[in-house]
C-alpha cells in the first residue's frame, strides 16, 4: 500500500479536490458546517466537534443555475458558490453559517436557504462598527450562535471545550505566520500559487489535520531545493477573493514573486490570535468583529474624535500593509479585486493614496472570476514589473 | 395650422407638486445655514439619526437623495466620470459616485458649491453620519469622502439580523438596547462636537413628527387597493422624498401635506378616477429603486394601460400604537415607537392565522415563501417589473429569486428590466418598451391561470 502523500503534494492534491476528506469524515459520523467569509467564529464549531468547511467558488466551471436566482451584477464568487450548491456540489454539508459580510454575501443566505436548503443555518448579523455597543452586540450574537448549535448537535459547549478550541485555531494561526515566514527569503521558499493551495487545503480540513498539514508542508519547504526561483521583484497582493491558483500563476509566470498577500484565502484569517479570556466568548467577539482587518469593517482612528484627518485615518487603517511590504521587503502591491465588490471597490483609492503616501507603488485589477479573464491583466503586470523594476 | 399637445396619460396628483417643493427648501435651508455658519450633516437615509440632528439644530443634507435629483435633471454624468477619474470602480452605487465627483469638483473648487449644481446645491459637511443599515454603500462611500473632506463621520448601526435570528429568544430586546446604546452614543458624540446638550424635548417632538408623516402615507397605500388605481408609482416617487429627506421642513407641515395627498386620493377613489388618464388595462408593481433619469418612461407605459399602483421600495409601515408610558428614558421612547419584534410586525400585518404559518417556515427553513408578496395579492397586481440595477447589490440580489417566488405562489409574471439608479447609459428605454409589449400577453396568460385556480383576481 502506497504510503500517504505528505506536505506540497498533499496540498495540492486537497486543493484540487477538496470535499474527499469532508465527505469521508461524514461518513464516519461527523457533521460538516460549510461557512461563507472568513467570520463565522470557526473555534465554536470545533468546539462541539462539526467540522468547518469553507464554501468556495469555482471560477473554471461557468456559472449556470445561479442566474436565475441572483442578477448577474452581483458578485461573480459568491455567484459561483450558489451555483455549485445548486449544482449539489455540497450536499454533504450538514448546515451552512453565514454572517452579514457584505449586502450579497447577506442576501445569499436567504437565497441558499431558499434553494439549496442545507439541514442547518445561522446567520450571524455582525456590526460594522468598532463601537463599544458593537462589540456587546457581537458577543451577545454569539450567545444566540452557541444555543443553535447546541441545539443542532444535542452537546452542551461548554467554556473548556470553547477554550480547547481556540488553542487548536490559535495553533494554526501560529503555523499558518509560520508559514508566511518561509516567503521572507529571496528567493521565498514557497510561492504565491503553493499559498494558495496550502490555505485552501486547511479551509477544508479539520483543525487539527490541517494543523498537521502545516508542519508537513512547513518542514517540507524548509527542507526544499526545488523552491520558487529569483525573481526581480517581489510583491504584496491586497485584495478581495482569490480562492484559484490561477490569478498567483499569471503574475509568477512574470518575473515576479508574490511574496506576501493580504487577501481572505491568504494571511488575512490569521495573523492575530484569539486572546484567551475568562468568557471565551469576549476575546472571540473583539478577534472577528475588530482583528481581522477586511474592507466590510468600518476603521477609524477613535470613533468619538470630532477632529478628523484623512493621512491619519489611512494610517489607522492600512498600516500593516507598510509593516507586510517592509518585512516581506515587497516592491509593489498588487490591489485586485473580483468586479461588484464594493467592499473592496471602495477602499482602492484610498489604499492607493496611503501607498503612495509611503512611497509604494501600486496597480489595480479587477477581474470577472474567470480565468480566461485573467490573459488581459499579464501585459499590465508586465508594464507595471518594468516601471518598479 | 397648431397642434394639439398630446395628453399626459399620467394623471398626477396636484398634491403631490407641494410635497416635492419640500425637498427643495431642503437644500436651500442647508446652503443658508452653511453661509450662517451653522452646523451641516450630509447623512445616509435611515430611520433614526435625522430628528436627533434636527433635534440638536443641525440641518440636514440627503446626498442619496441629492444624487437623483442630479439624475433627474441630467447633470449627474459629470459627476460619475470625475468619479471614475478618481479611481473609483464603475459598478460602485449610482448615488456614491455621483457625491464623489461632485464632492471632488467641491475640493477643486476650494469648498465652495460647483456652479452647475442643482437646486442650490450641497455645502460642504460639517459631519457625515453614515449607516450600517441597508447596503455597504452607506458607510463605504461616507469613509471615502475622507479624501475630500476632513468632516469627521459617525457610522450607525442598527440591527439587519436574518429571519429565524431575529426570532431567538432574547434577540429582539437585544437589538432594542444596541440602537438605545448606539444611538446614545451618537448623541455623547454630536454633543461633544457641538458643543452643546442634546434637547430631548425636542426630540419627542422631531421623532413623533415622522409617525404621523408614516400613518398619513400608510393610509394613502391602503386607499391605492382600488380599482382603478388611483395613484400611479410616479407620484408616489415624486412626493416619497418629503417624507423621507425632510431636513428643512417642520414635520407637521410634511405631514400636512401627506394628509392633503390623503384627502385626493380618497376623492379619486369616491369617483372611480384613475392615476393614468387611459382606462387601466393592468396593474403592475414596481420591485427596486426606480430609474431617476427615466421616470418619464413610466408615461410611456401608462400610454399602454399600465398602472404601477404600488411599489417595493419605502413602503411605510403599518402604524401601530405603543403603550411607552412604562419608559421614561427618552432615547428608549424613541427606539421603541417604532422598532418591532418581527412577531409583532407579522402579526400586524398579516393577522394570526397566516402570521403564524410564516413563522412555522422560517422557523422550519430559515426562510419563508410567503413573506414579502402580501402587496401583490392586496393590490391584485397582473404583473410585477423587477429593475435590476447595474449599481446596487442590496435591491438587485434577490431579485431574481422574487421572480420565481411570485409565479410559483401567486402566479404572477414578472418583467426583469436592467438599468440604474443615476446612469443613464444603462438603461435601454427602446428595448425595455419592446418587451413590455411582450409582457402584455404573459400577463394576459396568468390573469386565465388565476381564474382556473380560483384565485380572487
Amino acid at each position: 500500500m502506497a504510503e500517504p502523500s505528505k506536505g506540497l503534494l498533499r496540498a495540492q492534491e486537497i486543493y484540487q479536490d477538496r470535499s474527499h476528506r469532508a465527505i469521508e469524515l461524514r461518513e464516519q459520523g461527523k457533521k460538516i458546517m460549510g461557512y461563507l467569509c472568513i467570520y463565522p467564529v470557526l473555534e465554536m464549531m470545533t468546539a462541539l466537534d462539526i467540522v468547518p468547511y469553507r464554501i468556495l467558488g469555482d471560477m473554471r466551471e461557468p456559472i449556470t443555475r445561479a442566474d436565475s436566482y441572483m442578477p448577474a451584477v452581483n458578485c461573480p464568487f459568491l455567484r459561483s458558490c450558489l451555483d455549485l450548491g445548486l449544482k449539489g456540489k455540497y450536499s454533504f454539508l450538514d448546515g451552512i453559517v453565514t454572517t452579514h459580510i457584505c449586502d450579497v454575501g447577506s442576501s445569499l443566505s436567504g437565497i441558499w436557504n431558499y434553494t439549496v436548503r442545507t439541514p442547518f443555518s445561522h446567520h450571524i448579523d455582525t456590526p460594522h462598527t468598532l463601537h463599544e455597543t458593537s462589540l456587546q452586540q457581537e458577543k451577545g450574537l454569539l450567545q444566540d450562535y452557541r444555543k443553535a448549535l447546541e441545539n443542532f448537535t444535542g452537546q452542551k459547549m461548554t467554556t473548556e471545550k470553547l477554550k480547547e478550541a481556540i488553542r487548536v485555531h490559535n495553533e494554526q494561526r501560529v503555523l499558518v505566520r509560520g508559514l508566511y515566514e518561509l516567503k521572507k527569503q529571496d528567493p521565498p521558499l514557497i510561492s504565491g500559487v503553493e499559498t494558495i493551495q496550502v490555505i485552501k487545503a486547511i479551509q477544508s480540513l479539520p483543525v487539527d489535520e490541517g494543523n498537521e498539514l502545516i508542519r508537513e508542508v512547513i518542514s517540507e519547504v524548509k527542507e526544499r531545493s526545488d523552491g520558487p526561483p529569483h525573481k526581480s521583484a517581489r510583491l504584496l497582493v491586497w485584495g478581495s477573493i482569490l480562492d484559484d491558483t490561477a490569478f498567483m500563476e499569471m503574475i509568477e509566470g512574470l518575473d515576479a514573486n508574490v511574496v506576501m498577500d493580504d487577501t481572505c484565502v491568504g494571511s488575512r484569517a490569521y495573523f492575530d490570535d484569539v486572546e484567551l479570556t475568562d468568557d471565551p466568548l469576549d476575546g472571540l467577539s473583539r478577534h472577528y468583529l475588530m482583528d481581522i482587518k477586511c474592507p466590510r469593517t468600518f476603521r477609524t482612528r477613535d470613533y468619538n474624535d470630532v477632529r478628523k484627518d484623512y493621512m491619519t485615518d489611512l494610517g489607522v487603517r492600512f498600516s500593516y500593509l507598510r509593516d507586510y511590504a517592509r518585512d516581506w521587503k515587497a516592491d509593489g502591491v498588487i490591489l485586485e479585486s473580483v468586479r461588484y465588490c464594493d467592499t473592496h471597490g471602495y477602499d482602492v483609492p484610498s489604499v492607493r493614496d496611503y501607498l503612495d503616501s509611503i512611497g509604494i507603488p501600486s496597480i489595480y485589477l479587477e477581474h470577472d472570476y474567470t480565468e480566461g479573464a485573467l490573459a488581459p491583466f499579464r501585459t499590465r503586470v508586465q508594464g507595471f514589473l518594468e516601471i518598479i523594476g | 395650422m397648431t397642434t394639439e399637445a398630446k395628453p399626459r396619460a399620467l394623471n398626477r396628483l396636484k398634491s403631490m407638486y407641494a410635497l416635492r417643493a419640500e425637498v427643495d427648501k431642503m437644500y436651500e435651508g442647508g446652503a443658508e445655514a452653511s453661509e450662517e455658519g451653522k452646523p451641516v450633516a450630509w447623512v445616509m437615509l435611515e430611520g433614526w439619526s435625522n430628528a436627533i440632528l434636527n433635534a440638536m439644530g443641525v440641518k440636514t443634507v440627503f446626498p442619496e437623495n441629492y444624487s437623483s435629483l442630479c439624475a433627474a435633471q441630467g447633470v449627474a454624468t459629470p459627476f460619475l466620470d470625475r468619479s471614475e477619474a478618481e479611481g473609483y470602480p464603475t459598478h460602485l452605487c449610482g448615488y456614491a459616485r455621483t457625491c464623489i465627483g461632485y464632492s471632488s469638483r467641491m475640493v477643486e473648487l476650494d469648498g465652495d458649491i460647483p456652479p452647475e449644481a442643482p437646486a442650490g446645491g450641497m455645502p460642504k459637511p460639517t459631519l457625515l453620519v453614515a449607516s450600517g443599515e441597508v447596503c455597504d454603500a452607506r458607510f463605504k462611500w461616507f469613509q471615502s469622502l475622507g479624501r475630500f473632506f476632513d468632516a469627521p463621520v459617525w457610522t450607525l448601526e442598527s440591527p439587519s439580523p436574518g429571519l429565524r435570528e431575529r426570532l431567538t429568544e432574547g434577540a429582539h430586546e437585544r437589538n432594542v438596547h444596541f440602537l438605545i446604546n448606539e444611538l446614545k452614543a451618537f448623541v455623547a458624540f454630536l454633543e461633544k462636537l457641538l458643543g452643546k446638550k442634546m434637547d430631548w424635548d425636542a426630540l419627542e417632538y422631531t421623532g413623533g413628527g415622522t409617525n404621523e408623516i408614516n400613518r398619513w402615507r400608510w393610509e394613502i397605500n391602503e386607499l391605492r387597493k382600488a380599482h382603478p388605481g388611483p395613484m400611479n408609482t410616479r407620484d408616489f416617487w415624486s412626493a416619497v422624498t418629503a417624507a423621507l429627506f425632510r431636513g428643512a421642513a417642520n414635520p407637521d407641515v410634511i405631514a400636512e401635506g401627506f394628509h392633503k395627498m390623503y384627502d385626493e386620493v380618497q376623492e379619486r377613489v369616491d369617483n372611480g378616477i384613475a392615476g393614468i388618464s387611459l382606462p387601466e388595462k393592468y396593474r403592475l408593481s414596481f420591485e427596486g429603486l426606480p430609474p431617476w433619469h427615466s421616470l418619464g418612461f413610466l408615461e410611456q407605459l401608462a400610454e399602454r394601460g399600465w398602472n404601477f399602483v404600488i411599489e417595493s421600495a419605502y413602503r411605510p409601515p403599518r402604524p401601530v400604537t405603543v403603550d411607552l408610558s412604562k419608559y421614561s428614558d427618552p432615547m428608549e421612547r424613541y427606539v421603541r415607537r417604532r422598532y418591532r419584534s418581527l412577531e409583532n410586525s407579522l402579526e400586524e400585518d398579516y393577522g394570526s392565522e397566516e402570521a403564524g404559518m410564516i413563522i412555522d417556515e422560517i422557523l422550519c427553513d430559515g426562510t419563508s415563501r410567503r413573506m414579502g408578496l402580501k402587496h401583490i395579492r392586496d393590490y391584485q397586481v397582473d404583473g410585477v417589473v423587477l429593475h435590476v440595477l447595474l449599481t446596487c447589490r442590496s435591491t438587485s440580489a434577490g431579485l431574481n429569486l422574487l421572480q420565481h417566488r411570485l409565479l410559483d405562489i401567486l402566479k404572477v409574471p414578472s418583467l426583469v428590466i436592467e438599468g440604474d439608479i443615476i446612469d443613464v447609459s444603462a438603461f435601454n428605454p427602446t428595448e425595455a418598451l419592446r418587451n413590455a409589449e411582450a409582457f402584455e400577453e404573459t400577463m394576459e396568460h396568468y390573469r386565465k391561470v388565476r381564474k382556473e385556480l380560483g384565485m380572487p383576481w
